[in-house]
């Protein structure tokens, strides 16, 4: 039977909080400052290759987090290693992560905007401070009982993604929540972590999961290829401004994403403010509601640049097309392409050309006069 | 339903729509479809087809390139209310496809008028060789129009002879004619006066023709 652990380094080990790929999360207690923390571990077996690189990095990131307080951002308090095992104290916070609530009773579209405006803001401060998470997910998203969303687990993306390239060449993060660069071995940015947190609040407004597959393979084919349906669709009475935010979010291309936390945290602050006023207004007993036509499902528009020629534009469900698509389907005259106009046509038809006929003819026929009589 | 059909099509692009903070693309994106609903009122419905691209719109003119002009010429004056617009136009084939309430379209038409517009600066209108082509098929005369504005190649590397629209150009035309006609109208009268001179006093050479016997014998015929 395996020995229960009753110390960890300092700290004495009220209980367990859970387990990840990593390691386990213990609640524990820091005698020294009498304050219950969250110890996560992170075995690092010693016949590892590289398991003394793997330390050193590990420490370097720890310290990197140690530097984030912000009142987003589950600080990391202290870091160490155990007996072959490496751990974290981090700040406990009394809550549930934001995929437990998704399972279970899924947020209103006004929490989820909330909170990933919250978990924005402190993507900000810690991208500014040079911090990228890498392994943005609702499971790294704590929620305390006020409502307040902290995000954690700083930098311990990059530590698994090291890892498992020496072990095995590939590339492993949480797949359904990578960036297209992310899925490229491209270097990642700040922008990676925004692709990833709008995916996030995608899946949170619809209560559906945007990226899926059977196996790793399908699921990056779906990031790199499918078209996101825009949110409205999917949960209608949101703002329309969501599906936006959203869009620009998950743009591929990283040029053209948010190209920092706070400009994405600011357009969030905005749909939040129009969900709280439909929601006052809600209770008020006024409502203006906006009638949107029942189409079922409707596919995505594409953008300028990405229209090829098998690009399909769906058609606009403002404007009613049905006279004239009626009209394509039934003449034949519609498959007809333009003529070379003729000289006589031209001649009949341009004035300007007709006018300089009759001149000519005039000015010809005067001519053979005066030549001939 | 499924047709193939060549058509004439706007592509209105509002600029650098990627870019802009979402509030902003709401805002545009919602005056893009107040400007397409004003301008589309004047156009039966029977003649056009709207879509939908995530930065703009399509319009689709069956058989009608002057209204397809028109319109998006009336569409760019929206810019000047603060909408960054610019506009491709081109004719080619388009297919449309797909069940009832979800209908699209996807053809050459449509890909080169997007490819256009996106190359094309802010407020301004660019046109195809093949549109100026069905111009000039539906109105001759009226494609003068537009005038060339170089060449540009796509992202698939085609390269595409485009024109733009010049208010002045149909007058400079008229004129051209008129410059041309009167030249030649001169220069056939003097043509006519120089023989005259040049001949006078010689015996003409229509004399020795008209002495000829099968020309006598018509000339009896006609006016015996």
């Amino acid at each position: 039977m395996a020995k229960k652990t009753t110390k960890i380094g300092r700290y004495k080990i009220l209980g367990e909080l859970g387990r990840g790929a990593m390691g386990i999360v213990y609640k524990a207690e820091d005698p020294n400052l009498d304050r219950t923390v969250a110890l996560k571990t992170i075995i690092i077996a010693d016949d590892a290759d590289g398991a003394a690189e793997y330390r050193k990095r590990f420490f370097m990131e720890a310290k990197a987090a140690g530097k984030l307080n912000h009142p987003n951002v589950v600080t990391t308090f202290d870091c160490g290693d155990h007996d072959g095992m490496a751990y974290l104290a981090m700040e406990l916070v009394e809550g549930t992560d934001l995929r437990t609530r998704l399972t279970s009773d899924g947020v209103t579209p006004l929490e989820a905007v909330d909170i990933v405006r919250q978990v924005a803001e402190g993507l900000a401060y810690a991208h500014e401070r040079g911090v990228v998470h890498r392994d943005i997910k609702p499971a790294n998203i704590m929620i305390d009982e006020k409502g307040r969303a902290k995000l954690m687990d700083f930098g311990l993306a990059r530590m698994r993604l090291a890892d498992h390239k020496t072990t095995t060449g590939m590339v492993l993060g949480t797949p359904r929540y990578m960036s297209p660069e992310q899925i490229a071995g491209e270097p990642v940015d700040a922008r990676s972590d925004i692709f990833s947190l709008g995916i996030v609040l995608y899946e949170a407004l619809t209560g559906t999961r945007l990226f899926s597959g059977e196996g790793i393979e399908q699921v990056q084919h779906s990031i790199m290829n499918v078209e996101p349906v825009p949110p409205t669709r999917v949960t209608p009475g949101i703002p329309a401004m969501l599906d936006f935010v959203v869009a620009r979010a998950l743009k591929r291309d990283p040029k053209v994403r948010y190209q920092d936390a706070r400009e994405f945290a600011g357009d969030l602050a905005t749909c939040l403010a129009e969900l709280r006023s439909v929601e006052n207004s809600a209770d008020s007993g006024s409502r203006t509601v906006r009638i949107e036509p029942s189409v079922g499902k409707v596919e995505d528009a594409p953008a300028a640049r990405a229209i090829a020629v098998d690009t399909r534009l769906p058609l606009s469900h403002l404007f009613d097309s049905t006279a004239a698509l009626k009209r394509a389907t039934s003449s034949k005259d519609l498959a007809r392409l333009p003529r070379r106009v003729g000289l006589v046509r031209r001649v009949f038809v341009d004035a300007a050309v007709r006018r300089l006929f009759i001149l000519l003819l005039f000015a010809g026929a005067a001519s053979a006069y005066i030549t001939l009589v | 339903m499924n047709a193939s059909i060549v058509a004439s099509v706007v592509f209105l692009k509002i600029q650098d729509f990627a870019r802009r903070p979402a509030s902003e693309q709401a805002r545009l994106r919602a005056q893009l479809e107040a400007v397409v609903a004003v301008v589309t009122a004047e156009v039966p419905p029977a003649s056009r087809i709207v879509l939908e691209a995530s930065d703009g719109a399509a319009l689709v003119f069956l058989a009608d390139p002057v209204a397809a002009l028109r319109l998006a010429q009336r569409a760019l004056t929206a810019a000047a209310a603060g909408l960054p617009l610019c506009a491709g136009l081109n004719h080619g084939a388009l297919q449309l496809s797909g069940k009832k309430g979800a209908e699209g379209s996807r053809g050459d038409g449509i890909a080169v008028a997007a490819s256009i517009a996106e190359s094309a600066p802010s407020s301004k209108l660019l046109a195809s060789r093949a549109f100026r082509d069905a111009l000039a098929d539906a109105v001759p005369g009226a494609e003068a129009e537009l005038v060339s504005a170089g060449t540009f190649t796509d992202v698939g590397l085609r390269a595409h002879e485009i024109f733009t629209p010049d208010a002045r150009a149909l007058a400079r035309r008229r004129r051209r004619y008129g410059m041309a006609g009167a030249t030649l109208a001169i220069a056939l009268l003097a043509a006519g006066i120089g023989w005259r001179i040049t001949t006078d006093g010689k015996p003409s050479f229509i004399a020795p023709a008209m002495a000829h016997p099968y020309v006598r014998a018509f000339v009896h015929r006609v006016n015996p």
